[in-house]
């Protein structure tokens, strides 16, 4: 039980996800649970979920280059 | 990116945030006066909001307020700084708010107090706002108005050029009620509404009401500011001329807060709209008869 709530704790709200485009293409994101990511492709970029927080600011995501998609 | 240099330091601003964030239960009650007087707008709209964003509101007062009503299903919370939303328990994200994340047509509700007067491009963000909102979606927004703190501007102002023998500028300009009217309306928002309200708060002095600004994160923050801090002696001959122009009588200061508040929908066939002008069937002479005709007995004006 506890470790359910833990768990859920740290996955982001998949009823949020589902609202959320890229802010700087507005393209769909595709959810990257194991890195705990959101990546746009458009953008080639990857905005971090922290403590289950998307954080969906540019200056903080990572550059995907071509070799790591 | 071309156009107007950006007004606000956002980066200042964020730093300011997040001290603010430490002192901020001692000078909250504006957000908490924004806060309440945006829920009672809601409460006075009989509708139901399914997905509600109370965005970049600092504090959570805005999110709390929401989920007083009984019409609103899901309240998500929206900073641009993660401390900010790090412990509230409900559903959040970080996001910039002249860059929003959210998908065409996901929200009901957006409810934003006291942050849009300090992005620099207030229109784009609104059309952002209009873009994730649904049809007969609602946008409730609270932003500081251009008589906020017009009586610091003005004794700085007189201070700094008596002592250093020039001025700069110490408070942003904010929005005047008016211009957000023609704003919400060229945004294409729907019966759009805005009014404005003048809160006096009183200090002991502008030493007082500089700490609580501090403490609210409400220093200056402009590309434009001067870099150099002003003069001990600047200073206080401001906090002087702050004494004798805007006394309260007891012995304190007064110092004005202007809150302009803004409300609009997004476009839905269910909205009451204007016919064109010349498109009318009936003319009103036959309807009024002869009180419609400038002589009559009616309003001299109803048929011209």
């Amino acid at each position: 039980m506890t470790e359910e709530k833990e768990k859920k704790a740290e996955g982001p709200d998949r009823k949020l996800l589902e609202l959320l485009v890229c802010p700087v293409t507005r393209s769909p994101l595709i959810y990257d649970s194991t890195k705990q990511e959101l990546i746009s492709k458009a953008a080639n970029l990857a905005y971090p979920i922290r403590n289950g927080i998307p954080v969906m600011l540019p200056e903080e995501a990572r550059h995907l280059d071509e070799l790591s998609l | 990116m071309n156009g107007p240099p950006p007004v606000f330091d956002r980066d200042l601003l964020n730093l300011r945030r997040l001290r603010a964030l430490k002192t901020m239960p001692s000078a909250d009650f504006l957000l908490t006066h924004v806060a309440d007087e945006l829920s009672s707008r809601l409460t006075l709209i009989r509708r139901a909001f399914s997905v509600a964003l109370d965005l970049a509101g600092h504090t959570g007062f805005v999110a709390s307020r929401l989920a007083q009503h009984p019409g609103i299903d899901w309240i998500i919370r929206a900073e641009n700084l993660f401390p900010l939303v790090k412990d509230y328990p409900g559903t959040k994200l970080v996001c910039d708010p002249e860059a929003l994340p959210f998908g065409d047509g996901t929200l009901d509700l957006v409810a934003s107090a006291l942050s849009l007067h300090l992005v620099n491009d207030l229109p784009g963000s609104l059309v952002q706002i209009m873009r994730a909102l649904r049809p007969d979606g609602l946008f409730l927004g609270a932003v500081l108005g251009g008589e906020t703190l017009s009586e610091l501007r003005e004794v700085l102002l007189l201070a700094e050029t008596e002592m250093e023998g020039g001025s700069s500028l110490h408070v942003a300009p904010f929005v005047d009620v008016r211009d957000m009217g023609l704003l919400l309306q060229r945004v294409d928002f729907r019966l759009p509404v805005s009014d404005s309200e003048v809160v006096s708060v009183t200090y002991d002095d502008m030493f007082a009401l500089i700490k609580d600004l501090r403490a609210m994160g409400m220093t200056n923050m402009l590309h434009a500011r001067r870099r150099r801090p002003l003069r001990r002696s600047t200073f206080f001959r401001a906090a002087e001329l702050y004494a004798s122009r805007f006394p309260t009588g007891t012995g304190r200061i007064r110092a004005s807060f202007e809150f302009v508040y803004a409300l609009g929908w997004k476009a839905h066939s269910s909205q009451q709209e204007a016919l064109r002008p010349g498109s009318a069937r009936v003319s009103l002479v036959d309807v009024l008869g002869d009180k419609g005709r400038a002589g009559g007995e009616g309003p001299a004006g109803a048929v011209s």
